[in-house]
């Protein structure tokens, strides 16, 4: 899956625990769970992006199961001066997963905690500065 | 006013490279605060806004959704709001949103358009909490 996005908004897929996997073998993997990660340029060091995607792999197969392994996210990084939140420059993050179907509300209540206090913990950022989603996996928008 | 409990709309505009200077993103980033602002309850530090520079694809990912959302104009606005509002009030969020931008970005209205997607507010949390659906709002929501 492609962002249309150049280098700038600078763009990058990971996967959880998997250092060297291609796109054409990430192809054949049955992926259930994917993040979309949105942070401002400079405040979340690229250096902690294995450290992060450990932990959010960690708090999916903690709620969501086993089956949810391998965890594939897209970063884009927004520009300095091309970020905003109420009209002045933003320094918060967005997290958007998309999760297997059928999760009840108090699984998601808790698995959207621990997905916010795992980012908090690993970047040292605030609770105001991170927004964490997790909608169903065939939800069309 | 519509009454909307704090939502995080979240607009991704989708800009060619250096076509908007940074007093021109910043004007268009309040204007969309105040339009959102203006329609819904939502706090304006809720409102936020990102510029994207594309390499004409004309395609990004959904972040509200599943998929991509396809356009064929020069910029693009792609937005992210709680479910649950009307189609009309969503006409006119958008509508004000392209209104603004072409005016600010100097681009005659044609070469905008733009799409808002939304996901229920209880799958988002912000601030360490989760947001609660339309019309379950605790009072101290609006204070």
């Amino acid at each position: 899956m492609t962002s249309g996005l150049r280098p700038g908004a600078v763009y990058h897929k990971c996967v959880a625990g998997r250092s060297a996997v291609g796109s054409a073998s990430l192809a054949r993997l049955p992926i259930v769970t994917a993040f979309d990660i949105f942070v401002q340029e400079g405040c979340v060091p690229d250096s902690r992006r294995p450290a992060i995607m450990a932990a959010l792999d960690a708090a999916c197969r903690r709620f969501l199961g086993a089956e949810t392994d391998p965890l594939e996210a897209r970063w884009t990084v927004v520009r300095k001066g091309y970020g905003f939140r109420g009209g002045e420059p933003s320094t918060t993050s967005l997290v958007r997963a998309r999760i297997p179907d059928g999760c009840s509300p108090e699984t998601r209540a808790a698995l959207l905690r621990t997905l916010g206090e795992a980012w908090r913990e690993v970047t040292g950022t605030g609770e105001e500065e991170v927004v964490v989603s997790a909608r169903d996996w065939s939800w069309a928008g | 006013m519509e009454e909307e409990a704090k939502t995080v709309p979240f607009y991704r505009c989708l800009i060619p490279q250096d076509s908007l200077t940074y007093q021109q993103r910043a004007k268009i980033a309040v204007a969309f605060t105040d339009v959102h602002c203006g329609i819904s309850a939502a706090p304006r530090r809720f409102v936020q806004v990102a510029f994207l520079e594309t390499n004409g694809s004309g395609e990004v990912a959904d972040t509200h959704g599943s998929g991509v959302l396809r356009y064929d104009t020069r910029f693009f606005i792609a937005g992210g709001n709680r479910a649950g509002r009307s189609p009309e009030t969503k006409t006119r969020i958008l509508d004000g949103l392209i209104s603004r931008f072409a005016e600010i970005a100097a681009v005659p209205r044609e070469q905008v358009s733009g799409q808002i997607t939304e996901a229920p507010a209880s799958w988002t949390m912000e601030a360490g909490k989760i947001l609660p659906e339309p019309g379950e709002e605790p009072p101290e929501w609006y204070e």
